[in-house]
């Protein structure tokens, strides 16, 4: 039996080759697209599956409220780990972390940045790190230890074997390597090439013994079946217990969790990246729809084919369920196909699609998840796609299919077959409307006014005496004539990274705290970033004549609810802070949102950022080259590394681009999909009608009439589609913006370039056809009656 | 073997209601080969897909070797047609993605017979029916002559009790259309009943009894043997 089918599929896909490429080319460009998409949402679901122990290890959140808004950080006090682990049972174990530090490493003559962390030793065995030497035991027996990666030993010996070799830190210390671990693969939360102790980051760091410091990470190891609500009960008022007046509640944070969610709306957790996954996820499913449509309607349509077999088939013996199964036999048979050849477009697209979506994603034909996917897409496309066609087929009369009377095509299947021409359609272009307003939306935040000028401004992380000799740097920048201007800051301007809640002023409600960013500056800072001053002054050159002044920036002013602001003071515990100027809102660490409130103080001590302004106009290699040999000359012994502030700007919207670049790929496979069963259709029905057309033609209508007349039918559905896509697209589209604090207005013309394009595509498809069927001899087609 | 007592069938459409068989009722014995014939609309196709259990009547009854079958459901019917009744066509209804041997194997399929055993008997027929050269042949390379034997063989290669002949010789020459008669009646005498719809009084001869219809009823019955 299953012979006979296998059969007669084959041949009825080999006699109509072109609609079986159709239908499978669609099929397979369809299983090929869920299969990427597929391929990308099982590498996010995975992160941080390299580490076996991960139902056990969370992180501690730390929620501070002020003004009755709650903000989650990651940072904790430094004593925090060891009390929790002494004092709460169920902790298995603690460990803090650094947040990542890029330290330079010097063998020789070989000098590399490496990016690593300072942990507490538990950190090794927490995470199950692999050792390839040495052992996570005595890993940490020393203070000036270090743990390096594969790749980093790698890096300066060309070996692994690599024990107690030394590598130069910063120019000034020797680390002994102790252990060598397993390189940690792309998709994991951490990235690191070497392990410290955190010891020596606490030694240089004393601040980070107190309570009221939030300055390190801390990772905690449960017992195996722990209570974490219990856990997370006694944490909240944990920190009180050591610091009364502070204000942080904590808590512990699964690692199962941290990809997909970490993100929290005023202390609640909401989705983060899972809302992206289920996206996309959602889209390969529809992908798969739109193709399984194009197989349905094209078998329906051409059901007056099949009609005669089904009634031999039916007078025979054969029941109506015999003849679903085939028909559902058929089409699984057909996707079967589709899916091996979507195999091969994966393999062909796949190193297209990696660069796309930053990954390094593979396909494995051994691996059993893979094929078992694969399969079942297969298998779901078969019986989606041919389900309705087989209880279509099968319900046939085989009285009148044998007689020849023709089967009502017009009727219910008609109109099934237009529906599905229309879902397909209002599908694609709301994925058209989407693309564009994403695309605009980036845009629209790339081209805002940040409140200063980031074209041609270069910064560089403090290395060696830097710092200190600041002034001597910038003067023989200045000297090379492309530099207008240099400054020291504590932090890069996209990200500054301290902020406090401790400020009061006269007139300020007590019970309330306002969070504000501090960051210290050099007198040239706001000059350099090219920032504008709305009141006051800037502080004056001789840094030290102003330390006991700050600058404000407007949106702090607001709050300060004073006429006149310049002259106010602000109060840190017992230090008194005169305003002496405003600075006009630019816009810092979150790029959708308004400035938050900040003080910049005129203190370099922490400065760890050298902003250069290079000079409009300049030619920028030759100005980094001279850059480099003034760097060289004055801090000598750093290699030079530095980065535009432009182009880290362009990397914060990497999640955006990334939805962008993704939505417009598959908003084109949807169209092309829809489009290549749209082109069958159009074949089948100017098959259909050729008598028709060829008695209109002798009867004198023109090649362009008749060609409207094919196309109009076509046409109207695909304004159908638009009419039902605009609302969706638009419900769709305002609801993602309002995430956006900054966001664009949606506009009617994004709706009528979509239709436009719709039609135009869905006319350019069905024309070729209509005008084929238009322009072919009427003699031929009259004479085959 | 069949008896059909006031049989009727009525179509309707929106505004026309037409009476395809009005009350009729004949009876057909094991062995015999009947020619039903009448001019066109007169409801002898209609007549026929009842036999064949194709089509069901609106009234009457209708005895299939004793059991009433009238009101059967799809899958009885189904059943019933694939152990019990070959169809031949005027349009021979050859699958034409299927070669000749295995168009002929289909009904063996349906009925669950074992692979060997089908070759075995499909090449019997095959043989039988002198088409056996053209086994591996697709319909579309037969002439009309060889196509409607190809059909035959495949009505007969599951030893049905009764044969139902649409027009058998309609789309074939005077040649080929004896041919196709001469089996029908070998195959009659070797036991199969015949029932055999035609308009032609040459083929009818080669039957024992004619039935004669007009508007869904017999008018008269000449018996030839």
């Amino acid at each position: 039996m299953f012979k006979n089918y296998f059969k007669t599929t084959f041949r009825n896909l080999w006699k109509n080759k072109g609609y079986s490429f159709l239908n499978i080319g669609g099929l397979a460009i369809g299983i090929a697209c869920a299969g990427l998409i597929f391929l990308w949402v099982e590498d996010e679901l995975t992160f941080n599956h390299y580490f076996s122990n991960r139902d056990n290890l969370y992180k501690v959140k730390d929620r501070q409220t002020y003004d009755g808004t709650t903000f989650t950080f990651d940072a904790t006090p430094g004593p925090f780990a060891a009390g929790i682990k002494s004092e709460m049972p169920g902790i298995k174990n603690t460990a803090r972390t650094t947040w990542g530090n890029s330290v330079l490493f010097s063998l020789d003559d070989k000098t590399i940045y490496q990016q690593g962390l300072y942990v507490d030793s538990p950190f090794l065995k927490m995470f199950q790190l692999q050792f390839v030497k040495g052992n996570a035991t005595n890993a940490f027996s020393q203070l000036h230890s270090i743990v390096v990666s594969k790749k980093m030993a790698n890096n300066f010996f060309g070996t692994t074997n690599v024990i107690g070799k030394t590598l130069k830190v910063d120019n000034k210390d020797e680390y002994i390597i102790s252990g060598v671990i397993k390189d940690l693969p792309e998709n994991v939360s951490f990235k690191f090439d070497w392990l410290s102790p955190f010891k020596i980051y606490e030694d240089q760091n004393q601040w980070l013994q107190y309570w009221g410091n939030n300055g390190v990470v801390t990772y905690v190891e449960t017992q195996p079946n722990t209570n974490v609500e219990q856990i997370n009960k006694k944490l909240y008022g944990y920190i009180q217990t050591k610091q009364k007046e502070t204000n942080a509640k904590m808590s512990i944070y699964p690692m199962n969790r941290w990809r997909m969610y970490d993100s929290f709306e005023n202390g609640k957790e909401i989705a983060g990246r899972i809302k992206y996954v289920n996206l996309f996820s959602l889209i390969a499913w529809i992908i798969l729809i739109i193709a399984c449509i194009n197989f349905m309607n094209l078998s329906t349509a051409r059901s007056e084919q099949r009609a005669r077999e089904v009634g031999v088939r039916k007078v025979l013996g054969a029941g109506k369920s015999k003849l679903i199964s085939q028909f559902i036999g058929e089409s699984i048979f057909t996707s079967v196909l589709a899916a091996i050849l979507a195999v091969g477009i994966i393999y062909l697209s796949l190193p297209a699609f990696n660069s796309l979506v930053e990954k390094q994603l593979s396909v494995n034909v051994a691996n059993p998840y893979h094929i078992g996917a694969l399969l079942l897409i297969a298998l779901i496309c078969g019986l989606v796609a041919g389900s309705y066609p087989a209880f279509y087929l099968s319900s046939f009369n085989p009285v009148y299919v044998l007689k020849g009377i023709k089967i009502k095509t017009g009727g219910s299947a008609g109109l099934i077959r237009k529906g599905l021409v229309v879902l397909q359609f209002s599908i694609s272009v709301v994925l058209i409307i989407s693309t564009i307003i994403i695309y605009q939306q980036i845009t629209h935040v790339k081209d805002r006014e940040l409140g200063y000028n980031k074209q041609n401004l270069v910064y560089m992380y403090m290395q060696g005496k830097m710092r200190q000799h600041f002034n001597v740097i910038k003067n023989d920048l200045q000297s090379t004539g492309v530099i207008e201007n240099a400054a020291l800051s504590n932090s890069q301007v996209l990200q500054l990274g301290s902020n406090t809640g401790d400020f009061t002023w006269e007139g300020k409600d007590p019970s309330k705290q306002v969070l504000i960013t501090v960051e210290g500056v050099s007198p040239e800072y706001t000059a350099t970033m090219g920032m504008h001053l709305k009141d006051g002054r800037n502080f004056y050159p001789d840094g030290k004549t102003d330390s006991s002044n700050v600058i404000i920036n407007e949106s702090l002013a607001k709050i300060l609810k004073k006429k006149n602001v310049l002259g106010t003071i602000v109060t840190q515990g017992n230090t008194n802070y005169t305003i002496v100027g405003v600075v006009k809102d630019f816009v810092y660490n979150n790029m959708y949102a308004s400035a938050a409130p900040l003080i910049l103080f005129s203190d370099t001590s922490n400065c760890n950022v050298l902003s250069i302004r290079i000079k409009a106009g300049a030619q920028l290699p030759a100005a980094l080259s001279k850059i480099e040999a003034v760097i060289k000359n004055d801090n000598p012994g750093y290699p030079f590394d530095y980065s535009f502030v432009d182009q880290q700007f362009d990397k914060l919207f990497k999640t955006e681009t990334l939805i962008g670049k993704l939505a417009s790929v598959f908003s084109i496979l949807a169209i092309f999909i829809s489009c290549l069963g749209l082109f069958g259709l159009a074949a089948y029905t100017a098959e259909k009608r050729i008598k028709e057309i060829g008695i209109r033609k002798v009867l004198g209508a023109s090649v362009k009439g008749l060609a409207s007349l094919l196309s109009k039918e076509f046409l109207l559905l695909v304004a159908i589609s638009c009419l039902i896509a605009f609302p969706v697209a638009l419900w769709m589209m305002y609801d993602w913006l309002n995430g956006y604090a900054y966001r664009v207005k949606i506009s009617w013309t994004v709706f009528a370039l979509a239709g436009v394009l719709a039609l135009l595509i869905a006319l350019l498809t069905v024309s070729f056809q209509a005008i084929k069927a238009a322009i072919a001899n009427p003699v031929k087609s009259l004479r085959s009656e | 073997m069949i008896k059909i007592s006031d049989l009727e069938k009525i179509y309707r459409t929106e505004e026309v209601e037409t009476v395809a068989l009005n009350k009729l009722s004949f009876n057909v014995k094991e062995g015999e080969f009947v020619a039903v014939m009448g001019p066109s609309g007169c409801g002898k196709s209609t007549l026929l897909n009842i036999l064949g259990l194709l089509d069901d009547p609106d009234d009457g009854s209708f005895l299939f070797n004793g059991i009433e079958v009238a009101h059967f459901n799809e899958r009885k019917r189904a059943d019933l047609r694939k152990r019990n009744i070959g169809f031949v066509f005027q349009s021979f209804n050859l699958i034409d993605e299927l070669t000749v041997f295995e168009n002929v194997e289909l009904p063996l399929i349906y009925l669950g017979v074992k692979g060997d055993e089908r070759k075995q008997r499909v090449e019997k027929v095959l043989d039988k029916m002198q088409i056996m050269h053209r086994r591996n042949h697709y319909p579309q390379q037969l002439s009309g002559g060889q196509q409607q034997r190809v059909a035959v063989a495949r009505a007969v290669v599951n030893n049905p009790k009764l044969i139902l002949a649409d027009e058998p010789t309609g789309n074939l020459d005077s040649s080929n259309g004896n041919e196709v008669m001469q089996l029908l009646t070998e195959l009659n005498e070797q036991g199969t009943t015949i029932i055999m719809v035609t308009h032609s009084e040459h083929d009818a001869r080669y039957s024992h009894r004619i039935i004669r219809m007009l508007d869904g009823q017999t008018v008269t019955e000449n018996i030839l043997v």
